[in-house]
């Protein structure tokens, strides 16, 4: 990795900063293979594959079926409020799963009750982020 | 047990606190002036424990108590700089809260969340203020942005209201990419987010171009945050769209955290490297002083004019920091001290002057200075009042302005190389091209007749609401104090400018 601890001299960081833009050369070299090799396959398909125009090739699906109606569809609202709130236990879960893989060191040093009271104080103000939602209505659906 | 120092995180626990009771109490009732004063109450408590950290520092028993103020591994530092700000930031809140208390009324909007929105906005102040890494800042400024995004957005049936929300939206996340990708290069160079390692491992990378892009780019993403120009061309939309409140919040309170952030920055993670920051400074400076200045002199609407002149406030504000180009470690400090005095006496005179324009603006009905004409037959004390904030604006001895400019002059010339001689002519020229505007608002409040058709017994019978009238005459007192006895601000800087002063020696 590019990074280094605190004081390094000055001749090490120019070794760190070439090693900082040999990782962009990587992505240079990728970025640039990627244009070459879709130019590549669009030029050769061009180039060797016979042409037939009209008739179903005019069509949006060749092989599917046909679309009916509006490209635009109504979702409601709601459902981004809904997003929201589902993010409340995502969230929860995120932190709650590796706080309670590490509880049991945190006991043994003797910082349970203070690793406990935390994530308790964490869960109250995610509690209260509903509570919040329902006193307002949020999941009603009308 | 309980391994972290609560009382100096106590201020950001009350904040904290506050912010999530006065969502309940939102919820609970339907009389929404609790809500504000639940609000009021969690300001003034975590007001306490600023006061108790402050002086507990020169306190025999208190600071023997083994008590040291670095938290989290450095990350996050309770010191008198910090303790300053912090003060500062609640001082403003609490004006912007009184501001908002009658407005929001007449305004017939929602309440409550407003109000849990404006102390989250704070509290993301306060913490900014004892930020010492990148990680913490950068939260930190934005849980000051956020809140602010939406309470610009606050009258949802207003376009301009939208507008300033949008506008200041979109500035607020490209500042914010910028910040992060400066930061990601740094964090490459030199392995660390931590401003006082980084202060050790940037000497070694100083002279790497890439560096110098790293800085370049931190730096100009704190110059969207305090509006320095080229990044300006948000202010003045958002300052005329907000409700009028959250514009005091946002051109002060919001605009001294970036400020605070970019002095945390500049002095306490980049010391050693002034010779690529200072330049930079020193032609956003030249730029946000002048254009600022020259656009205000057009302008018809106060707000839009003191958006402007916020603008060459900030230019006053970085030109200290033009002028610490290649200057040695004493005159860093004093540099420094002279950017945080401007900042105290700002915050206190600019919050007044957006009280007496709102206040004048709601009864006038109008925020075009033209229609003021003749404020001081029907509301001589209001008109007074205007004079004492605008003059002071101006930098009219006895009234604070002058000093926050003085003290930028004695710093910049005090460096004594050409970075500060030239900025601090440029701030001179620019002192008097300010007077200008500042006058041409008290003209017609004073000098010109009442127009036709304005019904002065009804305006002479109107009366301040108590809140808000409160807000003026603590900012009123504030900037008297702070112009009759300068000492107070600049003791403030010297107090804050010992954390660059230790990095020196």
């Amino acid at each position: 990795m590019a990074g280094t601890n605190a004081p390094i001299e000055c001749k090490g960081s120019i070794l760190v900063l070439n090693q900082y833009y040999d990782d962009y050369i990587t992505v240079a070299a990728f970025m640039i293979m990627g244009f070459v090799l879709v130019g590549a396959a669009v030029m050769m398909s061009r180039a060797i594959a016979p042409r037939a125009p009209g008739g179903l090739k005019d069509v949006a699906y060749e092989s599917g079926i046909e679309p009916i109606g509006e490209g635009w569809n109504q979702s409601h609202i709601r459902y981004y409020i809904f997003a929201l709130l589902f993010l409340i236990f995502a969230v929860e879960a995120i932190f709650l799963f590796p706080w309670a893989l590490q509880l049991e060191y945190f006991d043994s040093i003797g910082m349970g009750v203070f690793a406990l009271v935390e994530m308790l104080v964490f869960l109250v103000i995610l509690f209260l982020g509903l509570i919040y939602a329902i006193r307002k209505g949020v999941l009603k659906w009308e | 047990m309980f391994p972290l120092d609560y009382h100096a995180l106590l201020p950001e626990i009350i904040l904290a606190v506050t912010v999530l009771v006065t969502l309940v109490v939102d919820l609970t009732t339907r009389k929404k002036y609790l809500v504000a004063l639940t609000a009021m109450v969690g300001l003034f408590a975590a007001f306490v424990p600023v006061l108790t950290l402050a002086f507990c520092d020169s306190l025999e028993f208190c600071a023997a108590a083994g008590v040291d103020r670095v938290l989290f591994g450095g990350s996050y530092v309770v010191d008198g700089y910090a303790l300053v700000f912090k003060g500062l930031f609640i001082f403003a809140a609490f004006i912007a809260l009184l501001l908002s208390i009658g407005y929001l009324e007449a305004d017939r909007y929602y309440e409550g969340e407003y109000y849990f929105l404006l102390i989250a906005s704070a509290l993301g102040a306060v913490v900014m203020a004892s930020s010492r890494d990148f990680v913490s800042m950068i939260v930190a400024l934005e849980l000051v942005s956020g809140p602010a995004f939406l309470l610009a957005g606050w009258r949802k049936g207003d376009p301009r209201s939208n507008e300033a929300a949008l506008k200041f939206f979109i500035t607020g996340i490209i500042a914010l990419s910028l910040l992060l990708f400066g930061v990601s290069l740094l964090y490459g160079l030199t392995g660390t987010i931590q401003f006082d390692q980084i202060a050790v491992a940037s000497m070694a990378v100083a002279d790497l171009p890439l560096f110098t892009l790293a800085v370049i780019f931190v730096l100009l993403g704190f110059g969207f945050k305090v509006s320095a120009v080229p990044f300006h061309f948000w202010t003045p939309d958002t300052y005329e769209g907000a409700p009028k409140p959250v514009t005091a919040w946002i051109a002060v309170g919001s605009k001294a955290a970036g400020f605070v952030g970019l002095l945390t920055v500049a002095y306490l993670a980049f010391p050693g490297v002034t010779e690529v920051w200072g330049p930079v400074m020193w032609v956003l400076a030249l730029l946000s002083m002048t254009v600022g200045n020259i656009v205000a002199i057009k302008q018809t609407n106060v707000i839009r004019l003191l958006g402007y002149s916020s603008i060459a406030q900030a230019g006053f504000m970085l030109a200290p920091f033009g002028a610490a180009a290649a200057s040695g470690a004493d005159s860093l400090s004093q540099v420094f001290a002279a950017t945080v005095t401007y900042l105290v006496i700002f915050v206190v005179m600019n919050l007044g002057a957006f009280a007496v324009v709102i206040i004048i603006g709601s009864r006038v009905g109008s925020y075009e200075f033209e229609d003021w004409a003749g404020l001081n037959r029907y509301a001589p004390g209001l008109a007074i009042m205007l004079a004492v904030f605008f003059m002071s604006l101006a930098g009219i001895p006895p009234l604070a302005g002058w000093f926050a400019k003085f003290a930028v002059f004695q710093a910049t010339i005090g460096v004594g190389n050409w970075w500060g001689y030239s900025i601090a002519i440029a701030a001179a020229l620019n002192a008097v091209i300010a007077f200008v505007y500042y006058a041409k608002v008290l003209k017609p409040a004073f000098f010109d007749p009442v127009p036709k058709g304005v019904d002065v017994e009804a305006l002479e019978a109107a009366e301040i609401p108590a809140p808000i009238g409160f807000a003026l005459a603590l900012t009123a007192f504030g900037v008297i104090v702070l112009g009759v006895f300068p000492g107070v601000a600049a003791n403030l800087g010297q107090y804050t400018a010992q954390v660059v002063a230790a990095l020196g020696g």
